[in-house]
C-alpha cells in the first residue's frame, strides 16, 4: 500500500546533502516507526516513476517523516531528481515504513558503526536507545567536519556516547575495528552501515573475534535496481523453449506450459513458488531469497530472466 | 453478511504442505460475526475460570501490547462505528462497546495487560510474536479458543519449537521457509491464511489442558450423530507487522460449521470428501480425525 504525501520543507544539511520533511497529503499523522526504519519513495518524473529507498532520520511528534539525501555526482536518477526538482509542495507517494535494521530488544549493549551517509538509519535507533535508557555507543567516520552529516545534532544529543573519526582533518583518524570490537562486553549487538568495504571489514573483524552471526546487523546502501519496466525473455524447460512477453509473469507461463508450481503470495515474499535455475542471468525482484540462494534459485512470481534462462525441471518443488 | 470461510482453494483436490498465506486485501485484524455475544460470554467465562491458560505476557511485551491494543481498537471504531466508539484520553482511550453495553477505560498507567483487556471485546485469539536474534518467539498472547494447544506451555517458546509436532512441517525445510516469510512481513502489508480440521462436538475452548474432557468425544461419534455432531473447524489467521514495535500481531478467528450444514452445498461436500480421501495419515492423526473418519466418509458418500 502506498501513502500519498507532499514535501513540507527542504533544508541544506551539508554541501551535497539535503534534508526533506514529508507530510501526509491529507494531514493525517504518518504511521509510527520502528527505530532504523526506511521508506520507498515513488517520485513521478517524465521518464516514469523513480523508486528509491531512504532511511527515515526522524518522525516528528506531529507525524511527519524526515529523510536526508546525498547528491551522488554521477546520478541522473534518484538523488539528482530529489536535489534538482523536488521543492516544497512536490507531491509523491511513499511506502509504509519498513525495517532491515532493527534494534535488538533484549541486547545488553548496542554499538553503531557508521560511515558517511550510513549514519541515516542509526539516528532513530540512537534516539530509541537514549529514550529507553539502553547502553549504547556510536562510532562515526567522515572525511571532514563540514561533510559530517548531523555533526552538531549528534554532538549535542549523544555527546558522551559518540566518537567521531575524521579521515581528512588535520588529525587524521579512522575507526580501528579490531580494537573497538574487542572492547565490547559479551551480549553486545553491533550495527553497521556505510559503503560495502566498510561493512565487510567490520563483519569480518567481528566474526574473527567470535561474535555470533545473529549479533552482527548491517544495512548495505541499497542498490537502485528496483525496476518498473520489464523486458521479454525466454525460458527453457527440459527441451522446450518458451517466450515470456514483457507483460507476462514467468510463474504463469510455466504453469500454462504444464508445470504445476505451487504459489501463494505472488509478490516475492512467501517463497512458495521457488524454482532452481540451471543457466542464465536472473533479475531478482523478491524479498525472500538470501544472496547465496539467489545464485541457484529464483521466485518466478516476481523475478525474470535476461535473454535465455534454463530451469531445472527435476528440482521443482512439486507436491 | 456473514458466510462461513470455506478453507479450500478453488479446484484444490489434495492436502498441501505449503505456505498458503496470501496478501490481505482489506487489511483487517478482527471480524464481528453473528455469534459475537455468545462467544464473548464463553471467552470471558473461560478467562475467569482459568486465567493462566488464557493469557501470558513476558515483561518486555508491554509496549507491543499497547500498540496491538490501539491497532485493534482503532479498527473496531473505524469499521464498526455503530458498535464501537473510541475516545482518546490523556493516558489512553475509552472504548464504548454498544453490543455489550460497556464503557471501558484503557489507561497506560492502570492497564498492565492491555492485550488481555482488548481481547475481551473481540472473538479472535491474539498472539504477539517478537523477533530476537533472527528468530520469532511467542512472548505474549490471549488464547481462549485453541485447537488443542497450550499457551502456558508455549510461552516464550520459539516459532520453530512450537511447530515441531506438526507432521511434515520440516519436509523441504518448510518450517524455516515459513519462519523466513514471517521475518519478512512488513507494516502495511498483512497476510492471511486459513487452517482447517474436523472436530467431534462444538467446543471452541479446546485447550490442551482440558483434552481429557473433550478429546473422548472423538470416540462417541455414531452413524446417526455424525452430521450434526462433527464440525469443520476453520481458523482464519491474520498476520500484521505492527509499525512501531515491529512485533507480529497474529489473530486467529475460529469458525465452526456442522457437516450437515456444509453438505447443503454439494460442491463443498465433494471437495471436502476428495481432500479427506488423500489426507496423509500423519496429518489425519494430528488433526484427531482418525477415530471417526469412516463415519464422516460414509456420511459424505450418502450426501453425494
Amino acid at each position: 500500500m502506498k501513502i500519498p504525501v507532499s514535501v513540507e520543507s527542504v533544508a541544506m544539511e551539508t554541501n551535497d546533502i539535503k534534508r526533506f520533511r514529508i507530510k501526509h497529503r491529507f494531514n493525517e499523522p504518518l504511521p509510527e516507526i520502528h527505530p532504523g526504519a526506511h521508506i520507498l519513495t515513488y517520485l513521478p518524473s517524465n521518464e516514469g516513476v523513480i523508486i528509491r529507498p531512504y532511511s527515515l532520520t526522524n518522525r516528528t511528534t506531529d507525524g511527519r517523516y524526515e529523510i536526508a539525501i546525498k547528491l551522488v555526482q554521477k546520478s541522473r536518477g534518484g538523488s539528482f531528481r530529489w536535489h534538482h526538482s523536488v521543492t516544497v509542495g512536490t507531491e509523491l507517494e511513499i511506502s509504509f515504513p519498513k525495517n532491515i535494521l532493527k534494534p535488538e530488544l533484549l541486547g545488553r549493549h548496542h554499538v553503531f558503526y557508521a560511515a558517511g551517509i550510513g549514519i541515516t538509519p542509526f539516528l532513530t535507533m540512537l534516539h530509541w536507545c537514549k529514550e529507553t535508557g539502553r547502553s549504547f555507543e556510536l562510532h562515526y567516520g567522515a572525511s571532514i567536519k563540514e561533510e559530517c552529516l548531523f555533526y552538531g545534532y549528534l554532538k549535542e544529543s549523544f555527546k558522551s556516547e559518540t566518537r567521531f573519526y575524521f579521515s581528512r582533518e588535520r588529525r587524521k583518524e579512522r575507526i580501528d575495528y579490531y580494537c573497538s570490537l574487542q572492547r565490547h562486553p559479551i551480549g553486545t549487538h553491533v550495527y553497521i552501515c556505510g559503503p560495502p568495504s566498510f561493512i565487510e571489514n567490520i563483519i569480518n573483524a567481528a566474526k574473527n573475534l567470535g561474535y555470533p552471526r545473529e549479533r552482527i546487523h548491517f544495512e548495505a546502501f541499497r542498490s537502485n535496481q528496483i525496476k518498473t519496466k520489464t523486458s521479454p525473455f525466454k525460458v527453457k524447460i527440459e527441451k522446450k523453449c518458451v517466450p515470456v512477453k514483457e507483460d507476462q509473469v514467468l510463474l504463469d507461463v510455466l504453469n500454462e506450459n504444464g508445470l504445476s508450481i505451487p504459489y501463494s503470495c505472488r509478490v516475492g515474499q512467501c517463497g512458495t513458488c521457488e524454482i532452481t535455475v540451471k543457466k542464465g542471468d536472473v533479475l531478482h525482484q523478491d524479498s525472500f531469497l538470501t544472496e547465496k540462494e539467489k545464485l541457484s534459485f529464483m521466485l518466478p512470481c516476481v523475478s525474470r530472466g535476461k535473454g535465455l534462462i534454463e530451469i531445472d525441471h527435476n528440482s521443482l518443488n512439486l507436491i | 453478511m456473514y458466510s462461513f470461510p470455506f478453507p479450500f482453494e478453488e479446484g484444490q483436490s489434495h492436502y498441501f504442505y505449503k505456505n498458503n498465506a496470501v496478501q490481505m486485501k482489506n487489511r483487517t485484524t478482527v471480524q464481528i460475526t453473528p455469534n459475537y455475544l455468545k462467544e464473548m460470554k464463553l471467552k470471558r467465562d473461560t478467562i475467569i475460570k482459568n486465567p493462566e491458560r488464557c493469557f501470558v505476557a513476558l515483561d518486555h511485551t508491554y509496549e507491543a501490547q499497547w500498540e496491538a491494543t490501539l491497532y485493534i481498537a482503532k479498527e473496531l471504531a473505524l469499521r464498526y462505528p455503530d458498535t464501537f466508539t473510541m475516545t482518546s484520553r490523556k493516558y489512553g482511550f475509552t472504548l464504548n462497546n454498544h453490543l455489550l453495553k460497556e464503557e471501558v477505560r484503557f489507561d497506560y498507567k492502570v492497564n498492565k495487560e492491555p492485550l488481555n483487556d482488548i481481547g475481551k471485546h473481540v472473538q479472535e485469539d491474539l498472539i504477539l510474536m517478537f523477533q530476537r536474534e533472527g528468530q520469532l518467539f511467542l512472548d505474549a498472547g490471549q488464547l481462549c479458543f485453541p485447537s488443542n494447544w497450550s499457551l502456558a506451555f508455549n510461552k516464550g517458546m520459539a516459532f520453530m519449537d512450537i511447530h515441531r509436532p506438526v507432521p511434515g512441517f520440516q519436509e523441504g525445510q518448510l518450517d524455516r521457509r515459513i519462519e523466513r516469510f514471517l521475518l519478512h512481513l512488513c507494516p502495511g502489508d498483512p497476510f492471511e491464511r486459513s487452517n482447517w480440521s474436523l472436530m467431534a462436538g462444538e467446543t471452541l475452548n479446546t485447550h490442551l489442558e482440558t483434552f481429557p474432557e473433550w478429546g473422548k468425544k472423538r470416540y462417541s461419534v455414531t452413524e446417526d450423530t455424525v452430521g450434526n455432531y462433527v464440525h469443520v473447524r476453520v481458523e482464519v489467521q491474520k498476520l500484521h507487522r505492527l509499525p512501531k514495535t515491529y512485533t507480529i500481531l497474529f489473530t486467529i478467528h475460529t469458525h465452526l460449521l456442522s457437516l450437515k450444514e456444509l453438505s447443503k452445498d454439494l460442491n463443498k461436500a465433494n471437495q471436502l470428501y476428495t481432500i479427506l480421501l488423500s489426507l496423509p495419515k500423519p496429518i489425519e492423526e494430528y488433526k484427531g480425525i482418525t477415530p471417526y473418519k469412516s463415519h464422516v466418509m460414509n456420511y459424505l458418500e450418502g450426501v453425494l
